[in-house]
């Protein structure tokens, strides 16, 4: 393995599909975009360039307003939300003896199913002419328009897709954590039961410490991946109504294929790999790790 | 040596796999776009574009043009044959462009008149169609050349339309029959007739402020009774702000009283669902809907009467239009296909079958045609004249749509009907003028 290491041509020649799928699929086209996020570019004739306009522009956007507060609030209760409910059941489900498997699965199995098919599940469970509100209606109540209110700072149908996308996605969170719970050694524990520790003590002292680099691990898969939101919203609201729920992704889909400014589009994508990238840059810097022997 | 050579064979070939997508179509025989092959026995193989599922729709319009589709196929056999690419409506102009973009825009595709078929003129993606026009006496078949207004660029004609639908009121005559309410004529009436309709315990109207373009064309209609004048406001000449948007957006908050409850969100399909299932008593649409809400409830029809829109003088009207490809190989074979579309037996199902009005001068059968058409026609005869869609009347089609959602705004109360004025203002002043 050592001889292999130290062999460069076999690192460059092993190295290079990596590379050049890095280089052509994702550097060339955010160097594209880069560039085009500063010309006036529909698509269909070719791009000319009018400097920070388009930068200019996403001030004065209202949608872009809507877009970056639920892109904002999507990754403040994806962050939270994930960690506590991801951490909570992987703690449930590492202490639990029976059909551990089972729950794990279940849990688990939203994150392997389509989004595209799960949101129109959601969809049809939240329209008022189905699902939850006919069941209301049984009981003489009438439910709200879970998908439309548009009233409040954070509107209802954001809520609603929030903690959708939070029962899809936690079984992730929670495979994360229990991955590094069960690689805890068990002598850590009994020695602090010894001590006089009960178990959310030692829950608390031994394994919030020790799994500290998987959370800063999922936080930041979270965040980059609730930044990033597409599928559930467009399936569900797509973006609507007027665009309330739009985050960045479906205002940057909206504005590319939709209108055809594909210069505005690109803007917007710079926008958001900004983000991820501040984000991804805070979550690292915040949550310090050392490395214990487990 | 063999298995450096090797992991050399290897890594190549991965690669390769890896950029197997990422080629160009150049070499590759296709149906589809401007790079279409010949197929087998030189049979001139192209494609059309098309805004729903031929095979899943209900629409009646649309299963006429699958009919037609199938018809040119194999009266062509041989020689010509075409294969429909479609999609929803929603989806249908980003997947357009997507394949415009990629050079495979379709040889014919469908497409809305005013700055939706600019977008594929002023680069020089739809090609003129003039000289189709005028061999064989095809253009003599329309009905006038007027059809041709909105899709003419410097003279020179882009797009052929297929049918025009005209927006109007559609009402079920039931329910107003039961709530005492006579077909309104004037603004006061309309409301009055909503207001009765309420208290008999329905929903006055249905409507889709989740596509935004339909709660738009009644916003287009209340601009209209105020004297908004569009070419006046795209010249500068005019202002949005002269109070007569602001008094449109006024009527339009005071008519959403009357909607459904779910207005904010339902799309367009389930707006005139919710009027073909009787759950409201008006529904403000295209007479394209005459086609979907027969198609969807036959028994309908007998109870479904048309007026128009109260308080104006004019009638929307807009038109389905084919445009081709300026790209495609075989031109002959695209103009063939559009002459199918407004052939005789294309024109009187559009009217017999589809409800819809034709653009040639063919004979029909009144008697067959949908009951609606009828009313649609004396709505069209009693018009003054006709104005297209707002939204496809402006100077682009973000302009349209920046129009369509000042007006949601208004409706669910986000903007001042006053705002909504100065943010089109706005607007034009920066984009339009």
């Amino acid at each position: 393995m050592d001889k292999l290491l130290r062999d460069r041509k076999a690192i460059t020649i092993f190295l290079a599909p990596a590379l050049v799928l890095f280089v052509v699929v994702l550097f060339v086209p955010i160097c594209q975009s880069v560039y085009y996020s500063f010309c006036d570019y529909k698509g269909l004739t070719a791009p000319e360039f009018i400097g920070l306009k388009n930068y200019k522009d996403l001030f004065k956007d209202k949608s872009m307003v809507f877009a970056l507060k639920n892109s904002l609030f999507f990754l403040v209760f994806s962050c939270v939300a994930q960690l506590v409910m991801g951490l909570f059941l992987a703690a449930l489900l590492t202490n639990i003896k029976k059909g551990r498997n089972l729950f794990k699965n279940i849990i688990y199995l939203p994150c392997v199913l389509s989004s595209t098919a799960l949101g129109l599940l959601w969809m049809f469970i939240f329209s008022p002419k189905l699902g939850i509100n006919q069941a209301l209606e049984k009981f003489g109540v009438e439910g709200p328009l879970w998908l439309m209110d548009t009233s409040g700072f954070i509107i209802l149908p954001m809520w609603v897709i929030a903690f959708v996308a939070l029962w899809q996605y936690v079984g992730q969170s929670m495979m994360l954590y229990m991955a590094q719970i069960s690689g805890i050694s068990k002598s850590l524990y009994e020695a602090s039961y010894i001590d006089g520790c009960n178990k959310p003590k030692s829950f608390i002292h031994i394994t919030l410490p020790l799994i500290k680099p998987m959370v800063a691990t999922a936080m930041s898969l979270n965040a980059i991946g609730s930044l990033k939101f597409f599928d559930l919203i467009y399936n569900m609201t797509e973006g609507g109504p007027n665009h309330r729920t739009e985050v960045l992704a479906t205002h940057l889909y909206t504005q590319g294929f939709k209108y055809n400014k594909y210069g505005y589009a690109s803007a917007i994508g710079v926008v958001l790999i900004i983000l991820c990238l501040i984000v991804t840059g805070l979550i690292n810097k915040f949550i310090k790790t050392e490395n214990y022997e487990m | 040596m063999k298995k450096k050579l090797m992991a050399v064979i290897l890594s190549v070939a991965m690669t390769a796999a890896l950029l197997t997508g990422c080629g160009g179509k150049e070499d590759t025989p296709a149906s589809g776009g401007g790079t279409e092959g010949t197929a087998e026995g030189g049979v001139q193989e192209i494609t059309w574009m098309f805004w729903d599922d031929l095979n899943a729709t209900e629409d009646l319009i649309s299963k006429g043009y699958k009919e037609t589709i199938d018809r040119f196929n194999a009266d062509y056999e041989g020689k010509y044959h075409v294969t429909p690419i479609t999609t929803n409506l929603e989806e249908y102009y980003p997947k357009l462009n997507a394949l415009v973009a990629s050079n495979e825009t379709p040889d014919v595709f469908i497409v809305s008149p005013g700055p939706n078929l600019t977008v594929y003129v002023d680069p020089g993606v739809a090609a003129p169609l003039d000289d189709y026009l005028a061999a064989d006496g095809w253009k003599d078949s329309f009905t006038s050349d007027a059809v041709f207004s909105q899709m003419t660029y410097d003279g020179q004609i882009y797009a052929v339309p297929l049918n025009i639908a005209a927006a109007c009121a559609f009402y079920n005559t039931e329910m107003f029959e039961t709530a005492g309410v006579a077909v309104p004529t004037t603004w006061d009436e309309m409301l009055d007739a909503c207001e009765k309709l309420q208290a008999a315990g329905y929903t006055p109207i249905t409507i889709s402020a989740g596509t935004a373009w339909c709660l738009s064309m009644v916003a287009g209609y209340l601009c209209e009774m105020e004297g908004v004048d569009l070419a006046a406001l795209e010249d500068g000449s005019a202002s949005w702000e002269d109070g007569k948007m602001e008094s449109a957006g006024a009527k339009l908050k005071e008519l959403s009283q009357y909607f459904q409850k779910t207005a904010a969100g339902d799309t367009n399909d389930v707006a005139t669902a919710n009027f073909y299932n009787e759950e409201a008593a008006i529904l403000i649409q295209g007479s394209w809907a005459i086609a979907q809400i027969n198609g969807s409830n036959p028994d309908f029809e007998s109870r479904c009467g048309v007026f128009q829109f109260p308080g104006v003088e004019r009638i929307i009207a807009k038109s389905d239009s084919l445009a081709m490809s300026s790209t495609t190989k075989y031109p002959e074979a695209c103009a063939a296909l559009m002459k199918y579309f407004t052939d005789d037996i294309s024109q009187k199902y559009t009217a017999e079958i589809g409800g819809k009005i034709p653009v040639t001068s063919v004979e029909y059968d009144a008697s067959v045609a949908p009951a609606q058409l009828e009313y649609v026609m004396n709505v069209f005869g009693s018009a003054k004249g006709t104005f297209g869609f707002y939204n496809e009347s402006m100077p682009s089609t973000e302009a349209g749509a920046f129009f369509d959602d000042e007006m949601v705004s208004v409706f669910l109360g986000d903007t001042t009907p006053a705002d909504a004025a100065a943010n089109m203002e706005d607007f034009y002043e920066s984009n339009c003028r």
